[in-house]
């Protein structure tokens, strides 16, 4: 499997390179003499990334939108619904924040690379507090009493401040859209992060893939009660869900990486 | 009687000019507009639409709905359409910015709102940033101002989470009319359930 995400991962990197040559036209095609109004808007919301012009896999793409969707839907939202009502809200809040301290290596490795040395420190702080006084991460100690504030960066970012590209988009199958660079930054994250079960690591929380498994996805549906029908609903302003996704996703990561 | 109507005139002007938004007013007006809507929102006792015709009365002082759809379509296909289609589409957009929001509301309960920091693009952009909290996360919202003609303030854009509302309008309609004509994108405007 993962020999062949590589396989994948080389073919398409060779494709995007390929793409490199045509698409530093697009964007000086919209300049324009006249500087009216709607000029200086066309110009404000023309699509910056160049690269976002590009969709070789619009067709897959599309049809894993649709495939995420319905397992969302109809899978995810049920799941986390019913936990929801077992489980209060603090309870779950706790949750979160104890998973959230345990990715905390993932953080300090990303602020680290983008030379966030402050940021770094108070991550650290946070765990150090966070796992100590506020009883393995369950309680945000450091965010309540000492008002430290988390400073969330993954290896995506860390590759978009080194001036890496986002390539082009790949809607992937449970995890949503994503695009080349972000690809590459899962595969960093997951080598950084304690409930992943990876062989060649010299040290592994848990035992097995299946552990690892079950952590995530209990992490995963924890996260998705605490943010229940906010899918559901900006699906509603969609005119069109692939594209609208899609823009979301870069617009958003481009806004990260800018931070 | 001459006179009267040289007063009568003068005086609407100098009203009109008054509502209009200056660059000084703009963070002070959005400060009491943004806890006037907020209340509004957490008043359990007001019925869907009283809310909405309440929000809305506010809202429409300062977004400009026309400027809103000429972006979202490009100012070509725009110059494309004629007037009653330029009309229809913007009621039909405006129409379903103000639904997307109101559905939004039950999402809101009782936020801390941080409104602050007005940073001066250029000299007809202005940007203000609002900051939403919720759970113990933090969300940002920047309403987009421009400077119209009669140099007034007026919002043609907000950005939720570094997403700019018009902007994903805009690749949907470009990707939508593609393949299909306008007429079927009004239509898809219209229905409430899309």
């Amino acid at each position: 499997m993962r020999v062949l995400f590589a396989i994948f991962l080389l073919v398409s990197s060779i494709y995007a390179v390929e793409n490199i040559g045509t698409s530093t036209y697009i964007g000086t095609s919209s300049v324009n003499n006249s500087a009216t109004e709607y000029n200086s808007f066309d110009e404000e919301f023309s699509v910056k990334n160049t690269e976002e012009e590009i969709d070789p896999l619009s067709g897959y793409n599309r049809l894993m939108t649709e495939f995420n969707d319905v397992f969302y839907i109809y899978l995810l939202n049920p799941t986390a619904k019913g936990y929801s009502c077992v489980a209060p809200k603090e309870a779950r809040l706790a949750i979160s924040n104890f998973f959230e301290n345990l990715f905390f290596p993932i953080r300090l490795i990303n602020n680290l690379l983008q030379f966030k040395f402050q940021n770094s420190l108070e991550e650290t702080e946070r765990f150090v507090i966070n796992s100590t006084i506020g009883i393995l991460g369950f309680m945000d100690v450091a965010k309540d009493q000492y008002n430290i504030n988390p400073h969330n960066e993954d290896f995506g970012q860390t590759l978009g401040y080194y001036g890496v590209g986002s390539g082009f988009h790949v809607v992937l199958p449970f995890l949503g859209p994503s695009n080349l660079r972000d690809m590459v930054g899962i595969f960093g994250d997951s080598w950084a992060n304690p409930i992943s079960y990876i062989d060649s690591r010299s040290a592994n929380l848990l035992d097995s893939d299946e552990e690892s498994i079950y952590a995530t996805s209990f992490h995963v549906i924890n996260k998705a009660s605490l943010h229940l029908n906010e899918y559901e609903n900006i699906k509603k302003d969609a005119v069109d869900l692939y594209p609208f996704l899609k823009n979301f996703y870069e617009s958003r990561r481009e806004k990260l990486i800018k931070e | 009687m001459r006179y009267f109507w040289i007063v009568c005139l003068t005086a609407l002007l100098l009203a009109q000019h008054a509502s209009a938004l200056e660059e000084s007013a703009i963070e002070p007006f959005m400060k009491k507009n943004v806890e006037v809507v907020a209340s509004i929102i957490r008043d359990k006792a007001l019925k869907e639409d009283i809310k909405a015709t309440k929000i809305f009365g506010i809202f429409d002082q300062v977004f400009d709905y026309t400027t809103m759809s000429k972006i979202s379509l490009g100012s070509v296909k725009w110059k494309e359409l004629n007037k009653s289609q330029q009309d229809e589409f913007s009621r039909a957009f405006e129409q379903k910015l103000k639904n997307s929001y109101m559905s939004k509301l039950n999402l809101y309960t009782d936020e801390k709102i941080v409104l602050g920091g007005m940073q001066k693009i250029n000299n007809t952009r202005i940007q203000l940033l609002m900051t939403l909290f919720k759970n113990n996360e933090k969300y940002e919202v920047i309403y987009k101002f421009y400077k119209t003609n009669n140099n007034e303030w007026l919002i043609y854009d907000v950005d939720v989470l570094g997403v700019s509302i018009i902007q994903t309008y805009k690749i949907q309609f470009a990707e939508f009319l593609q393949k299909e004509p306008f007429e079927k994108l009004l239509e898809k405007l219209k229905n409430k359930e899309s």
